[in-house]
């Protein structure tokens, strides 16, 4: 059995393909900035891209010129702490949400209040199947399905929020409170302490901010 | 005195009965009277019992009713005035140019008024209500009260009503009115038809066999039946229909019974919901309140004369005036029956003049009911199985709110049936070779939005949707890519894999030597390429070295089910899966990992509106959201520049959408499945007995599934990458970090830290490298 992997340089006989293929691919490139979301795109406007460093952005380039030849697929380099400039993240779900969703959430809130907690999730539910990318609408689930002892499925969802969120640390910290009880109450201590530290993290990060 | 007469005797004594026998024959007479009259009694007594117990709790039993997910209207929503238009006629709702009640609309270009209809929702009851809707471009622009003028900020539609869940056999299916609820014009006409005398008789009606027969004869046909609508309730009740001088017996006596009981409101109420008005399929049609929505998609209180003297007409005889089967009987039912209503002062002259003007206007197909959707209520019923008896189901008149939505299903279906259509005339196969299934599903929520079962979609039999486990093929290579992805360290996009020939022994001694479906070699290939191209050559050496089992592992990770060989053929797709497993596979992948168990069902509801369960969303991260990122952007690629590409033919090229293809050993199954951001959809193409039809995923299911995708009017693909994921120019020759001193440049995704971090020759960076002042030394 002949398997063989090339890290990269194509062989000769790949460089037809390879190409026809950067032929195809030119009119691929995309300026790596301004990524703005097409969604929510049905109520008419987009969520602002976060003006901080993005996670695709390139290093400054020249940081790696210094360098002596390395091998053409580096080992995995400790990347240096992301600054801790907070971006301009939405901080509540008025700013990316349409008035369906924000009336439906609002309906939610009172529902959650009076302890209708199905009613709540239903009509976060029913948010969701509009926005289905919307984070505040996912977050908001996680709660309600905390309130209604779903442990498993609160700390999924507000997970699913944090990984919509791309990094909205507002989000990320009502997220993180929902896990750490979510795992506290299913026994998970150390999971629970985990979770915490997230919280204790993203509030100092705040507070200095 | 007597001894004298003892000669004579001997003769007369033989007329004279003897007084002993008189008394005897009187005592038998009348022990024989009194037992029949005990017996009698003793079947009066039996017969009033079987009625109170029949109608004492009454009564029916009431299949569940299943609904689709209501369509609901915000400022925002991508529908102009031409789907809201059809929206609200699959709902049932009369263009009627002003608002005339419940159930109607009225529409143009540039905006729609509508009256909303009550609906009892599982989280409670909804009033009616009258709304303006304004158009722009985009669909929705904005929801108002139509009095106030107060903008509303979500409108919930009444849910369509798609089904019902009935015994197996001789399943009688019925939506239950109250006689409050009946329009008044039904009541008194069918009485007037069926029954003058209701209100004065006491069960049967003398006056009313005269008066009949009497009609009948000037007439010189049937025009009134004989029988009271009590003698008909207890038939429809309790008898058979065979016409036996016991039974007329039997039936006759238990109307006065019936009558003795209960009052005459009782009584019609009970009649009006218990008729037999139709048949769908091995599903009977009672009562007025199902009837309305069998023949004319509305609630009864939307009927209009026209359409009530159908219904009355159709008493007489479901099936000899079916409306749907028998036009032209039906009208001219109909028509006498409207000129009954005028004789007898229900409606006017005029009235009577419009009414008959009118086309019988029922709605649906020749077959059609309200049985629309066989393949979703299939899934319902599965789902709903294991929580709850067949009783609850058949008998208990529970309401399920579904997940299904009607412009995904409807799109499935039309382009199932013509794509199929198209693809035989295109390949010159004979009409009807082809078989096909098709499942949409939500993105992130796990809703099954649509399901087709087969060509035929409003046959209930096998559901291929559910129940075909066919090879998949190609569609399991992006698990392959996938696995492979997670090693970061030893793998990424550009990574370059041989095309070269391989072959394997297996533990049967035979050797087992794949090909590229074109045959050809093609040089080793990016990874990402290799799968955009569907090579089978660089997935099995890929699959190779991550290993069987870990393969085996992501499928499962993403929603299989089945326990996979653990053969190097699994690589290619040599597994049994449904359409709907798919669905959920992918929608793992669309979901950026996370796994939605797929669900048909958000809400069961007591007959009352109690709510009984509900079905929040579930997720769960199964798979790590940075590799599936990585293979997503493969898969876009599969659309962009490989076997995808013919989809940017009929969808828009802002429409970014992920996906793979899959064909099977000698183009026995055609598949495709992919999503954009917020629909899944699989399809697949076949045959049923398995034979080649000669189809590629590309020619064949791709063909449906891009149709499918246009109509879905869905959002495109986002692609943000996550955290743990960073994007970077690369030289599409080499692989290298590429700037702008590259040609030919692509911005690739790498999970974070596993970015190569050397400049490509051609890069403008390059050159202050050291290797440009070596390689300037050498020129």
């Amino acid at each position: 059995m002949r398997i063989g992997y090339k890290a990269c340089f194509p062989a000769r006989s790949a460089l037809p393909a390879a190409l026809a293929a950067s032929l195809l691919l030119s009119a691929c490139v995309t300026p790596t900035a301004q990524r703005t979301s097409s969604w929510p795109d049905n109520i008419g406007r987009t969520i602002p891209a976060p003006t901080a460093p993005g996670p695709g952005q390139n290093p400054t380039p020249g940081a790696s010129t210094a360098h002596t030849p390395t091998p053409l697929y580096s080992p995995p380099v400790a990347v240096a702490p992301p600054p801790k400039v907070l971006p301009a993240y939405p901080k509540s779900a008025d700013e990316i949400s349409s008035q369906a969703v924000l009336s439906l959430m609002k309906q939610a809130r009172s529902a959650r209040a009076a302890g209708q907690y199905d009613q709540a999730s239903g009509a976060l539910e029913r948010a969701q199947r509009i926005e289905p990318r919307n984070y505040f609408v996912w977050s908001a689930l996680g709660r309600v399905y905390l309130d209604k002892k779903l442990y498993d499925n609160a700390e999924s969802v507000a997970m699913k929020s944090n990984s919509l969120a791309r990094g909205n640390v507002y989000v990320e910290l009502e997220n993180w409170k929902v896990i750490a009880a979510a795992r506290q109450a299913q026994g998970d201590a150390i999971g629970a302490l985990q979770a915490q530290v997230k919280v204790d993290e993203i509030q100092r990060d705040l507070a200095g901010g | 005195m007597m001894a004298r007469h003892m000669a004579l005797p001997a003769r007369k004594s033989r007329l004279v009965i003897p007084r002993s026998f008189v008394y005897g024959a009187a005592a038998v007479v009348l022990v024989l009277g009194s037992i029949g009259l005990i017996v009698f009694s003793f079947y009066l007594v039996s017969l009033d019992k079987d009625i109170r117990t029949r109608f004492a709790g009454v009564r029916w039993a009431l299949p569940a009713q299943v609904f689709a997910a209501p369509l609901e209207l915000y400022a925002g929503l991508n529908l102009d005035a031409g789907d809201l238009k059809h929206e609200l006629e699959r709902l049932g709702y009369r263009d009627s140019g002003s608002l005339e009640g419940p159930g109607t609309f009225s529409l143009n270009r540039q905006g729609a008024d509508i009256y909303v209809r009550a609906f009892h929702f599982w989280d409670g009851p909804r009033a009616e209500s009258r709304i303006s809707l304004k158009f722009d471009g985009a669909g929705v622009a904005s929801v108002s009260d139509a009095d106030s003028g107060e903008s509303r900020d979500i409108v919930r539609m009444d849910p369509m009503l798609i089904g019902s869940i009935y015994p197996q056999q001789q399943g009688e299916d019925r939506v239950l009115v109250k006689l409050e609820e009946v329009p008044e014009l039904l009541r008194d006409g069918l009485l007037a038809v069926e029954d003058r005398d209701f209100y004065d008789h006491f069960g049967i009606s003398i006056r009313g066999v005269l008066r009949a027969m009497f009609v009948n004869l000037r007439a010189g046909h049937a025009v009134q039946g004989a029988s009271t609508v009590t003698q008909q309730l207890v038939r429809n009740f309790f008898l058979t229909l065979d016409r036996t001088w016991t039974r007329k017996f039997n039936e006759m006596f238990m109307s006065i019974l019936l009558e003795r009981h209960y009052s005459k409101d009782d009584i019609l109420e009970a009649y009006i919901n218990e008729i037999y008005l139709g048949q769908d399929g091995n599903r009977a049609i009672h009562g007025f309140g199902l009837a309305s929505w069998f023949y004319f998609n509305k609630p009864l209180g939307e009927l209009r004369d026209h359409e009530v003297a159908l219904l009355v007409g159709v008493v007489k005889g479901a099936s000899y005036y079916n409306p749907r089967r028998n036009p032209v009987r039906a009208k001219d039912r109909r028509d006498l029956v409207l000129r009954v209503f005028k004789e007898r002062g229900l409606i006017d002259e005029a009235e009577m003049r419009a009414a008959i003007e009118r086309p019988l206007s029922v709605a649906g197909t020749k077959q059609g009911g309200v049985e629309r959707y066989p393949a979703f209520v299939d899934l319902v019923k599965r789902q709903l199985r294991g929580q709850y008896k067949d009783s609850d189901l058949t008998d208990e008149g529970l309401r399920i709110f579904t997940t299904l939505d009607p412009r995904s299903q409807e799109a499935l279906e039309r382009n199932i049936a013509q794509g199929l259509a198209e693809i035989e005339k295109s390949r010159k196969l004979p009409a009807g070779t082809l078989e096909s299934a098709g499942v949409v599903t939500s993105v992130g929520g796990g809703d099954v939005l649509g399901i087709v079962g087969g060509r035929d979609v409003r046959y209930s039999g096998f559901n291929r949707a559910l129940d075909s486990r066919r090879s998949i093929g190609s569609l399991a290579k992006p698990f392959v890519y996938l696995t492979a992805l997670e090693q970061g360290d030893r793998y990424n996009l550009h990574s370059m894999i041989d095309d070269e020939p391989i072959e394997l022994r297996l533990p049967t001694k035979q050797i087992w030597s794949p090909m590229n479906y074109d045959r050809k070699l093609h040089g080793p290939q990016p990874l990402y390429m290799a799968l955009a191209q569907s090579y089978n050559l660089p997935t099995v050496r890929l699959g190779l070295e991550v290993g069987e089992k870990a393969v085996a592992n992501t499928l499962k990770q993403a929603g299989y089910t089945g326990n996979p060989a653990l053969v190097p053929s699994m690589f290619l797709g040599a597994v049994d899966v449904a359409p709907v497993e798919v669905a959920q596979m992918y929608g793992t992948i669309a979901a950026g990992g996370f796994q939605s168990p797929l669900s048909a069902i958000r809400e069961v509801t007591t007959k009352e509106g109690e709510p009984l369960n509900r079905y929040p969303i579930r997720v769960k991260q199964t798979l790590p959201e940075g590799p599936v990122y990585l293979v997503t952007w493969a898969m876009t690629q599969v659309m962009r520049l490989g076997t995808g590409r013919s989809a940017y033919g009929i969808v828009p090229d802002t429409m970014t959408l992920a996906g793979k293809s899959g064909t099977t050993d000698d183009l026995r199954d055609s598949w495709f499945s992919g999503f954009t951001g917020d629909r899944v959809a699989v399809v697949w193409v076949g045959r049923d007995d398995y034979k080649p039809m000669g189809l590629t995923g590309s020619s064949g299911a791709l063909y449906i599934w891009s149709r499918l995708i246009r109509d879905l009017k869905a959002k495109p693909l986002d692609l943000i990458p996550p955290p743990d994921v960073e994007e970077q120019l690369a030289d599409t020759v080499t692989g290298l970090k590429a700037d702008e001193g590259c040609d030919s440049r692509l911005l690739i995704p790498y999970l974070r830290g596993y970015a190569p971090q050397s400049w490509a020759p051609c890069a403008r960076a390059a050159e202050s490298q050291p290797m440009q002042w070596l390689r300037e030394i050498f020129e």
